[in-house]
């Protein structure tokens, strides 16, 4: 165990690619986050190597590359150093497809990962790793600016949420630090998420908590921001998450205990609200107006017509334990993945034209039913909390389980044809 | 010798006769026969080539000269005899042309007096002739005087008869023979219809009175019940002799027909068990009607089929509003039988074979509601059995068990009762249902298809219903109590669809066949329409997804708990644990619950039960060494670093096996309570992962789960399983923890034991 330690402290120095892949593997036999006897296994050979040619890094990250390939068949698997929660695409980036994940621990120094798919698409790495002061809850990256993002963080007993910029890279540094742009403080509330203005250069975010939801003015040459204008969610009621709407940017909804409450950011007054039990993440469609998918602990998976906010007008069966999180495809319409705490991403394909759903129902009596579920991706070891398409590239998505693996899959076989 | 000369007379009569007629005659036709004439040689002396030379040349050379001269004696006699002959003859004739000669010349003689005679004879003819023209004149004057009289006379007994009339008629009317009444008046009417106007205006007034009269009675006659069907039938007659509207007539009384027919309700009669005979004799009514009716009006035959036709709709409509209440085979084969009846009389008296055809159809659909609202009964009696789940909030006693058996009771004996109903049916002999027979065995199949796949819409409109929360709309169920029985609905739901897939149809496949393919000629034509693997399949499927909601509901309600028991306290600023939190009572509560429903309705695996006993001892000793040395780690651990110990958890973890947490659910108690314990310990795993500790916070999760074990190990079938997931809710809470120092052991124990007493204790109490 010593020895493991040992090593783990020494690579912190060394180059960053290459490192990642070392520790990667040392986490997974030093630290132990339990595997599958495949996935055991396999490590267990990498971290042999890794102990026994600590120096030539590039046959050994090769070797644990080869190895992840293997465990999770089709999927570029990347391992962070700790217990992870949040993973966001890097959408400002148009030339490469690019990640940022940030850990979750409560007691080690937590760190900001930026991955990026190498051009032929068979390999992450990791281009930046930057340390963060406190576990990270959620992580956004800015939508107009590629080396600023936002996270939620805690430490434990309180919560904050800051904007971050990346520092220019010049290749050689070593675990450079995050620049603060500000940080956006409220009351003491717990504070849930951020989010950003839908697409393009804007100025102004969202960020909720528990109670309340605030709309803020964020000038990142100035490094400020200011609370424009807040609402309470009302008594009794904890807000837990949401989404921003990208067809009516006036729009926002966000996930209560029993319901969804859609806010009208110019007033910043409520509007409408859909009863919905145990929601715990909504996405709206990004090509049709008016559709929102939610995923809900016990119940599965609910794609709702706004206009006919009564009842979903599709259920999908979800996951054996909880649907965590769910994210609608930017480019393929109806094509849906979401992440379980039964450690597996499904990929759904749903029809959102409600009326031609309804046609479907009836074709249902007649027993021509098509399995919404396209693929089950089981091969995770824990819960999968973090989950989101490339906007880049919208037929590969990046999975993060707890035990921080992140995966990248691509679901081109899945798309389907036109 | 005599005979001899005989012989040659006759030869000589024969030739001389011949030679005279050849003389007569110039043609030797006759003698042609004649044997001499056989030999006709130039030397015989017969024939007519006889040349006498070539003869006498013959004779010379042939004869002697004695035959020669024998034979010139023989000739010379017989020129001699001819020679007389002829003479003889030529003086016959001459005779006989004197004698004529004389009787020419005395006619002459008579014939002169003739013409004088002639001419005396013709006066005498004139003269009778000019005596009968005077006669003849003379009486003519006389003859036309009689003749005068005659006609008048007969004109007179006419118009007598026209003045009579009236009352004859009158009489006729008295003696009721309004046939001759009838007779007289037509008789009369073309006179009346020449000289009405004028001469007999009064006669014909008063007969036409007359004639009014005899119309109403016979009207009265027609539309009498109490007349037979003869006199009924003259009257009519008579009447369309008159010249009476018969239209009107026909009208009127199919009218009356209809309404006698209108109170004929024999069916109802049937149906309320009346004597037999009420029926019998209504059917025997109508069709003495109807016949009297085609005897009255030959040609109203459309009119009555018609009527007929009305009738029997009207029936067949009660009939079928009475096979949508509850009735048995019996029922309705009676009431068949009687509107079958009913049919074949009518059919005899109108000979008109739509009508039959008219109530094969309606009984068609009489017997097609008949199934079809057999099976909407049978669907109703099990959602009620269902229902009652439900409402058992009053009366506790209506436990699951008897729920799920009643349904499932309902489903097999209403199942075959149907077709033990429809076989009744079947055998009984009754022409019309013969006829049916293989659209009656269709139906069947088809309503048992239809059937299953209603239940099974049923089944999940039950669901609907609850999720849109118009439960209350329903008047089924009270506010919480419904919803609190809900789940166990949805369990028995589940069992009952489990059992359906899996034991029911699959039977009633089988006594469908049994009992339709020994009946019917095309045996296994049955499977077009009752398709029993797609049904079994649909009802597997919706038991696995009953059993899978049943779970969710149960865990949903335990997620809920533990939601509110993390969410609320302020786990950062976290007391020192006192003692078990009370949620664990709620959580093992619940779980009682689940346990005590699933007992009623599930199953025990049997099998599997003794596996895990057989090797559940090692398993929990497995489990529980695993789980001392963690234990004395944690204990170690506390001299040690926080990472160590992580260390170590995440070690020990990775060498135990890895539990498999989601399997598939069985129909068996443990099956099911194992997955929601599974389920409960994953989301509170969940929810642990969500909060930060501290140490007390820490301490009173590790307390809480300390505590879970033993009562859980009761409950549940798979314990490395629920080890395996309560450690990962310790990791969890270790994970997320500023400072996860454990308790001591035997503050653990002790506060463990306290709870435990307490348990014990309430149970003392409860029990």
């Amino acid at each position: 165990m010593c020895n493991a330690t040992n090593a783990e402290s020494n690579m912190i120095h060394m180059k960053r690619c290459v490192m990642k892949w070392k520790e990667h593997a040392l986490v997974r036999i030093g630290v132990g986050l339990h595997k599958k006897v495949a996935g055991t296994c396999g490590y267990l050979c990498a971290s042999n190597s890794t102990l026994r040619c600590g120096t030539s890094g590039v046959v050994e990250r090769f070797c644990v590359q080869e190895i992840a390939m293997q465990a999770a068949s089709s999927g570029i698997g990347y391992g962070l150093k700790y217990q992870a929660r949040c993973i966001s695409d890097v959408k400002a980036d148009t030339d490469h497809t690019s990640f940022l994940a940030g850990t979750l621990s409560l007691k080690e120094e937590n760190e900001v990962h930026l991955i990026r798919l190498s051009s032929n698409g068979t390999e992450l790495f990791c281009e930046g790793l930057f340390s963060h002061p406190n576990e990270i809850w959620d992580l956004v990256s800015c939508p107009f600016d590629q080396r600023i993002f936002s996270t939620v963080y805690s430490n434990g007993e309180t919560y904050g949420a800051a904007i971050w910029q990346i520092p220019e890279l010049y290749g050689e540094l070593n675990s450079p630090q995050l620049e603060r742009i500000t940080s956006l403080d409220t009351d003491p509330g717990k504070i849930k998420c951020i989010l950003w203005w839908p697409s393009g250069r804007h100025d102004k975010l969202i960020s909720i908590n528990e109670e309340n939801m605030y709309l803020w003015n964020l000038d990142v040459s100035k490094k400020t921001a200011q609370v424009q204008s807040q609402d309470s969610a009302g008594m009794l009621h904890k807000l837990s998450g949401g989404a921003w709407d990208p067809h009516d940017v006036s729009s926002v909804v966000a996930t209560c205990e029993s319901y969804l409450q859609f806010w009208d950011v110019r007033t910043m007054k409520k509007t409408i609200s859909v009863e919905c039990s145990h929601v715990c993440s909504v996405d709206y469609h990004p090509q049709k107006q008016h559709i929102l998918v939610t995923a809900e602990h016990e119940s599965g998976i609910h794609i709702w017509d706004l206009r006919k906010p009564k009842v979903p007008i599709q259920e999908l069966p979800g996951h054996t334990h909880w649907a965590w999180t769910v994210k609608c495809n930017p480019e393929y319409d109806g094509m849906i993945l979401s992440g379980g705490t039964d450690s597996t991403v499904n990929l759904w394909l749903a029809s959102t034209n409600h009326d031609e759903l309804t046609d479907e129902r009836q074709v249902d009596s007649s027993a021509r039913w098509v399995d919404p579920l396209l693929n089950s991706y089981s091969d995770y070891e824990d819960s999968i909390y973090g989950l989101t398409w490339s906007s880049r590239e919208p037929w590969i998505f990046a999975s993060l389980s707890y035990d921080g693996r992140v995966v990248v899959e691509s679901v081109k076989s899945f798309i389907p044809k036109k | 010798m005599d005979t001899d000369d005989e012989t040659l007379l006759d030869e000589k009569a024969r030739r001389t006769r011949d030679l005279l007629a050849s003389f007569y005659s110039p043609i030797p036709s006759a003698s042609s026969n004649n044997p001499f004439s056989k030999h006709a040689s130039p030397d015989d002396i017969n024939s007519s080539s006889f040349q006498p030379d070539q003869y006498m040349k013959i004779m010379a050379r042939k004869s002697s000269l004695e035959g020669l001269l024998q034979r010139h004696v023989e000739m010379v006699a017989e020129i001699k005899n001819l020679d007389t002959d002829l003479q003889m003859l030529v003086y016959e004739n001459y005779n006989k042309f004197i004698c004529a000669t004389d009787t020419i010349k005395r006619m002459k003689s008579n014939i002169l007096g003739m013409e004088e005679n002639m001419e005396q004879l013709l006066e005498r003819i004139m003269s009778v002739q000019s005596r009968s023209d005077s006669v003849n004149t003379s009486l003519c004057e006389n003859r036309e005087h009689i003749e005068k009289m005659h006609r008048t006379c007969n004109l007179l007994r006419k118009i007598q008869f026209i003045y009579d009339l009236p009352d004859r008629l009158g009489k006729c009317i008295k003696s009721e023979a309004y046939a001759d009444a009838v007779r007289f008046y037509i008789g009369a009417m073309p006179i009346f219809k020449a000289y009405g106007d004028s001469s007999f205006q009064d006669c014909k007034r008063a007969s036409e009175e007359a004639i009014a009269i005899i119309v109403k009675n016979l009207q009265g006659k027609v539309f009498s019940d109490s007349e037979s069907m003869q006199v009924r039938a003259e009257a009519a007659v008579l009447l369309k002799q008159l010249n009476f509207p018969a239209d009107y007539l026909k009208t009127k009384l199919l009218e009356k027909l209809e309404l006698s027919l209108r109170d004929m309700q024999f069916i109802t009669a049937v149906m309320e068990n009346d004597s037999p005979s009420a029926h019998e004799a209504s059917i025997h009514e109508l069709v003495e009607a109807i016949r009297a009716f085609r005897v009255i009006f030959p040609d109203s035959e459309k009119q009555l089929v018609q009527l007929a036709q009305d009738l029997l709709t009207k029936h067949f409509l009660i009939i079928e509003e009475y096979v949508k209440t509850r009735i048995c085979s019996e029922d309705l084969l009676g009431v068949l039988r009687v509107i079958w009846n009913a049919v074949l009389r009518m059919d005899e008296v109108l000979e008109e074979v739509s009508l039959s055809n008219h109530s094969l159809e309606a009984t068609k659909d009489a017997v097609k509601l008949y199934i079809r609202s057999a099976f909407s009964h049978l669907t109703q009696d099990i959602s009620d059995h269902l229902l009652k789940v439900l409402k058992r909030g009053g009366a506790e006693e209506y436990s699951l068990e008897v729920a799920l058996d009643a349904s499932i009771k309902a489903v097999f004996d209403g199942g075959r009762n149907v077709l033990l109903d429809i076989h009744k049916i079947l055998e009984d002999n009754l022409e019309i249902v013969d006829k049916l027979r293989e659209l009656i065995i269709d139906w069947v199949q088809q309503g048992y298809q239809d059937f299953f796949r209603e239940l099974e819409v049923q089944f999940i409109s039950f669901l609907g219903r609850n999720n849109s929360s118009a439960t209350q709309s329903h008047g089924l169920m009270e506010g919480a109590q419904g919803v609190k029985a809900f789940p166990s609905l949805v369990l028995v739901l589940a069992q009952l669809s489990a059992f359906i897939g899996q034991t029911a149809i699959p039977k009633i496949t089988e006594e469908l066949a049994a009992s339709f393919s020994q009946g019917s000629v095309g045996g296994y034509e049955y499977g077009l329409s009752f398709v029993p693997g797609v049904i079994s399949q649909k009802f597997r499927a919706a038991g696995e997804k009953f059993l899978q909601l049943y779970i969710n509901m149960r865990t949903q309600k335990i997620s809920l708990l533990l939601k509110k028991r993390f969410a609320t306290p302020n786990w950062v600023k976290h007391k020192e644990p006192r003692e078990v939190h009370m949620f664990v009572d709620l959580f093992l509560q619940e779980l009682k619950i689940t346990g005590n429903e699933v007992k009623q309705i599930l199953p025990q695996d049997l099998t599997k039960h003794r596996r895990a006993d057989s090797n559940g001892s090692s398993a929990s000793s497995r489990s529980n060494s695993f789980r001392e040395e963690k234990e004395k780690l944690s204990r170690s651990n506390i001299q040690k670093g926080r990472s160590q110990q992580l260390l170590e958890t995440h070690l020990a973890k990775l060498f135990k096996q890895k539990v498999e947490i989601f399997t598939k659910v069985e129909y068996t108690q443990e099956s099911v309570v194992m997955t929601i314990v599974k389920l409960c310990l994953k989301s509170l795993q969940e929810y642990v992962r969500i909060q930060t500790f501290n140490r007390s916070g820490f301490q009173q999760i590790q307390l809480d789960i300390q505590f879970l074990r033993t009562p859980l190990k009761e409950i549940v079938e798979d314990e490395a399983a629920m080890d395996f997931l309560l450690d990962e809710v310790i990791v969890a809470a270790v994970e997320r923890s500023l400072d996860p120092i454990p308790l001591e052991l035997p503050i653990l124990d002790r506060l463990v034991q306290a709870k435990l007493a307490q348990h014990r204790k309430q149970d003392l109490i409860s029990s």
